[in-house]
């Protein structure tokens, strides 16, 4: 720099500043009022930004500058004109304070005890198995359903409970109250309709042997095979077969361990369905059928004109008709409860696709794709709650650090 | 600390402090008030001076804050009032009409090139020309390491020397008045050593 040197620069601003009158009685007036003491109001008005100006040495003597400033009016208005001053920041500590006590408060009213999203969740989850009954947890379990465990006594009012890949079977059995039970229901053992599919694979040529051994099996316990078929693997497909066999309930567990050992296990399904209630409405129906016909033939041995005869036979025939037809349903449910079915399909090779589930009607469809949609939507939000809750108050945060580092460097950068 | 000699002190370094103030803030009201605020909270904390290595860098630095405080939170936020024009309060030593104007126009000249320059360069280059404080000293009343009060005054110096009004006037007084006319840098000089 030629024209600009120091020396010229110091000139320059020499000049510039004499420019400026010095007032005349500057000093004099700040030296009274600072022997006056009445400096008070100047270094309160001063005293944030004298903070920062001067040295620690400085600002520790700051509350003993402050010792006489008690009056509690004066320091709400110094709060406020603080507050005033660093709008941003008040506004970020009272967001922060509401939050902390927002969450303390949604913390101490929340119920230990009230259900829970997890909670209901694991409920509909085990109320959603398929053929399983939908609710509280049911108050009696039926255990395996070996025969050397047949259950327990009688379950009143149960619904059919189904149980499906697995071996345990829960009844829906609730806590309500249990209908008026027939004489000599109580204390019914329970009747179980138990059947299991099972899919074997096999080894190329293994077919007829296993479907020979499966019926030496059911054979073996007393059962007998109900159905048989079996097709070779005729135009390059594999052969497979099919056969259903009735088995005693006792020995069901059994059979159909013993079967899976056959081949190689691909699906393995079993259902149990329990009839108790059925079994003893027919009792008690067909108890009341024949003390009805009691008091027929009762009525029929007193009568003595034609047409009073002919009118109780007619009635008698129509209950003995009814007597044999309940009969014959509880023949039936007998051997259903005393025969287990068991279907074991056998493949060589890969097993067939498995078939899936029947498509539903596109209403339907929509139906549950709706309503999926809409509980899928409200767990999202409040799954959204949480994150969202913590995203603000780190934003508050970062917005309060971010002031007090802004004006740092505003104040460095000065 | 006792208070008749800080008493001095301020009396003393009213008048450099109280300029540059003004070369700072470019006004003389609000350079009046900075420099009364300053004086009175210097006052206020008299007894951490035993503290204090040097006197005059701590002055300074009391009245540089309070001239930021002044344009950190006061003057943006305020109309300006007519009577604020920056020599609105030109000296009146008795000079004649033209010395007067000459003033006038060399003060308006180096308050528009120092008004151009950011407020971390002007702090320490009216510090270091006008004040006459060391590098080390400016360092210390503004808080800063004296490298980066190094490069801040090459880098002002650098701005002042392209300003083409200020080069053009330091041209015209190397012609106009020579060497002889020293009043301005003496009399700094000599207020700022006291």
């Amino acid at each position: 720099m030629t024209m600009l040197d120091d020396d010229r620069l110091a000139e320059l601003f020499g000049r510039a500043a004499e420019a400026f009158e010095v007032p005349e009685s500057g000093i004099d007036e700040i030296l009274a009022r600072a022997e006056r003491g009445t400096t008070r109001g100047d270094a309160d008005a001063g005293d944030e930004a004298g903070a920062s100006a001067l040295s620690g040495g400085l600002e520790a003597d700051d509350g003993a500058g402050d010792t006489a400033m008690t009056d509690e009016l004066t320091r709400r208005r110094r709060l406020v004109t603080v507050a005033g001053r660093h709008r941003i920041l008040s506004v970020a500590v009272v967001a922060v304070v509401v939050l902390i006590a927002a969450g303390t408060i949604g913390a101490v009213v929340r119920s230990p005890s009230g259900p829970t999203l997890s909670s209901l969740r694991a409920v509909g989850e085990k109320g959603a198995r398929p053929g399983g009954v939908a609710g509280p947890a049911a108050s009696t379990t039926l255990p395996v359903l070996t025969p050397a465990s047949p259950g327990p006594a009688f379950a009143p009012g149960a619904a059919s409970p189904n149980s499906s890949s697995g071996t345990d079977a829960r009844t829906g059995a609730q806590g309500q109250s249990a209908p008026a039970l027939p004489p000599g229901a109580v204390g019914q053992e329970a009747k179980i309709e138990q059947t299991g599919t099972l899919e074997l694979t096999v080894k190329k040529g293994d077919l007829t042997r296993t479907m020979t051994r499966l019926t030496n099996l059911a054979g073996s316990v007393g059962g007998f095979v109900a159905n048989s078929q079996s097709q070779n693997g005729t135009g390059g497909g594999s052969a497979y077969g099919t056969i259903s066999m009735e088995v005693p309930v006792n020995d069901f567990a059994s059979v159909l361990k013993a079967a899976e050992q056959f081949g190689k296990t691909s699906n393995v399904s079993t259902n149990a369905t329990d009839v108790t209630g059925q079994y003893v409405d027919l009792q008690a129906r067909l108890t009341a059928l024949e003390d009805s016909r009691e008091q027929y033939l009762t009525i029929l041995a007193k009568a003595t004109s034609i047409g009073d005869i002919l009118s109780v036979q007619e009635q008698l025939d129509s209950i003995q008709q009814q007597i044999e037809q309940l009969q014959g349903q509880l023949q039936l449910l007998t051997s259903q409860t005393s025969y287990s079915k068991v279907t074991v399909t056998i493949n060589e090779g890969t097993p067939p696709p498995h078939p899936g589930p029947l498509p539903e009607s596109g209403l339907v469809q929509a139906w549950h794709d709706s309503v999926g949609g809409f509980v899928a939507g409200v767990e999202g939000l409040v799954r959204l709650a949480g994150p969202l809750l913590f995203a603000l108050l780190c934003l508050v945060l970062a917005a309060v650090g971010g002031r007090l580092l802004w004006r740092r460097y505003q104040r460095h950068r000065l | 600390m006792v208070e008749a000699q800080l008493a001095e002190w301020l009396e003393e370094g009213y008048v450099p402090s109280f300029r540059t103030a003004c070369l700072i803030l470019g006004n003389r009201s609000d350079a009046e008030e900075a420099v009364q605020e300053a004086f009175l909270r210097a006052w206020r904390f008299r007894d951490s001076l035993t503290d204090v290595p040097s006197i005059r860098p701590w002055l300074y630095r009391v009245v540089v804050n309070s001239c930021y405080s002044k344009l950190r939170q006061e003057i943006p936020h305020r109309d300006r009032r007519a009577g604020d024009e920056p020599l609105s309060h030109v000296a009146a030593d008795g000079a004649g009409p033209e010395a007067s104007a000459e003033r006038g126009e060399v003060a308006d000249t180096v308050l528009a090139a120092l008004a151009r320059l950011p407020l971390s360069l002007r702090v320490p280059v009216v510090l270091r020309y006008y004040a006459d404080l060391s590098e080390r000293d400016i360092a210390r009343a503004i808080g800063r390491r004296q490298g980066t009060v190094k490069s801040r005054l090459h880098e002002a110096r650098r701005r002042l020397a392209a300003d083409p009004a200020l080069s053009a006037l330091a041209t015209f007084g190397d012609g106009k008045d020579g060497a002889g006319d020293g009043d301005g840098d003496a009399v700094a000089g000599e207020e700022a050593r006291s």
